[in-house]
């Protein structure tokens, strides 16, 4: 019982938040843009997306652009359009770290930014999908363990209290020994 | 058959290493998931759950028929149920633990009072712990009883954790009695089903060595009581 109860407890503590860095200094890549009436974007962007690890971008755009959009779409078909909020100046989107499952090297995304009714700029940047070594193997490991652990020390337990009280007591199967 | 036990667990012991040798060795890092590897522990995770399951809702059968007739037989089996639940409810939530922060990352504690799967299982699982603890005192009626009535409860908590992924707010994906089932690749199916036979005779084994010994222990103790 204690034993099990302490692993409780270590698993409770191993426990810890894992936060993804979402500000522009973390990452690696930056591109700027300038659209035709003279107004710059600038785009920040890792350009290693770690399969398993939210991938952002986040971009400075002019102040005041009502209805623009902004798409992004990845030469596989995975996309997202973002409305630019007219009160900010920078913005950001994120792909789930599950978006891809494969390696992939020089994956194209195709950036469109619209205005009210035409396209005022269209680029591509380019990325490599990583996929990182197998640190789950750790948890992998860890999971199993618990069932050899588990198993192991209960029927450890249960031998030695009916050996123990077999030899206590004389008895066997819970039946008096004959004479 | 005198080694009939014995036969059961060790044949057990051996279907589990055929489920890992399969999981692990033969298949290869499963596709789809964000934790490839650990995604292994899917094998003995779901029958670990399972097993539990059933262990809890021997305890609401022994506890029931106790209730009803007072049957010595029915208290040993529901006393040694909560046991063998705690360990094999042990074993689903500390495995699914492991593979849930590979998988999904994150803060555990946090999901595990927000997904209500995770809270109800281990919400079930702290009341057995509480059957069992209650249980570690002199033995009379009035504490068979009680124990029998917290038994019950099980009534309630089992179907609420099995159902929970199904009708309330939950990340745990369902498989069991879905159209998922069926559509589960036939190698994972395989492998899930040798593990669950396996972990079902370890379970028959455990649950007979230790209804055995609880048998000796009741039967000492009525030796000691008859001797004065």
């Amino acid at each position: 019982m204690r034993i099990f109860s302490l692993l409780l407890v270590i698993l409770l503590l191993s426990s810890n938040v894992t936060a993804e860095c979402r500000e522009k200094e973390c990452m690696a890549k930056e591109y700027k843009y300038q659209e035709n009436d003279g107004s710059w974007h600038t785009f920040y962007y890792d350009n290693i997306f770690n399969i398993g690890t939210n991938w952002y971008i986040i971009f400075d755009y002019p102040f005041g652009k009502n209805d623009d959009t902004i798409s992004f779409e990845f030469s596989t078909g995975l996309g997202k359009v973002h409305v630019y909020d007219p009160d900010k100046e920078t913005d950001s989107v994120s792909f789930s770290g599950s978006s891809f499952t494969e390696e992939t090297f020089n994956l194209e995304l195709f950036v469109n930014i619209t205005g009210s009714d035409e396209i005022e700029g269209a680029f591509v940047l380019e990325i490599h999908v990583n996929k990182p070594s197998a640190e789950d193997m750790m948890y992998l490991w860890g999971g199993m363990t618990v069932f050899w652990i588990a198993i192991g020390a209960y029927t450890l337990f249960l031998s030695n209290r009916l050996r123990e009280l077999s030899n206590k007591s004389g008895l066997k199967d819970g039946k008096r020994k004959k004479n | 058959m005198k080694y009939s036990r014995e036969f059961i667990g060790i044949t057990g012991f051996l279907l589990v290493l055929g489920t890992l040798y399969f999981g692990l060795i033969q298949t290869g890092p499963a596709k789809y998931f964000t934790a490839p590897n650990a995604q292994k522990l899917f094998y003995l995770h779901v029958p670990s759950g399972l097993i539990t399951y059933l262990a809890f809702l021997m305890v609401v059968g022994g506890s029931a028929v106790y209730l009803y007739n007072k049957s010595d037989y029915a208290d040993r089996l529901a006393k040694c149920s909560t046991e063998l639940g705690i360990v094999f409810g042990f074993m689903s939530l500390a495995s699914g633990t492991f593979w849930m922060k590979a998988e999904w990352g994150g803060d555990i504690v946090s999901r595990f009072l927000t997904d209500m799967r995770l809270a109800t299982t281990l919400a079930m699982w702290l009341l057995y712990i509480g059957y069992f603890v209650y249980r570690n005192q002199p033995e009379n009626s009035i504490v068979k009883n009680n124990a029998a009535i917290l038994g019950l409860s099980g009534m309630l908590m089992v179907p609420l954790s099995y159902l929970s992924s199904r009708f309330l707010r939950s990340h745990h994906p369902v498989i069991v009695g879905t159209e998922d089932q069926g559509s589960l690749d036939p190698s994972l199916r395989f492998g899930l089903y040798m593990g669950l036979f396996g972990f079902l005779l370890i379970f028959i084994f455990l649950f007979n060595t230790r209804m055995k010994i609880e048998k000796m222990e009741r039967e000492m103790l009525k030796l000691k009581m008859e001797n004065g």
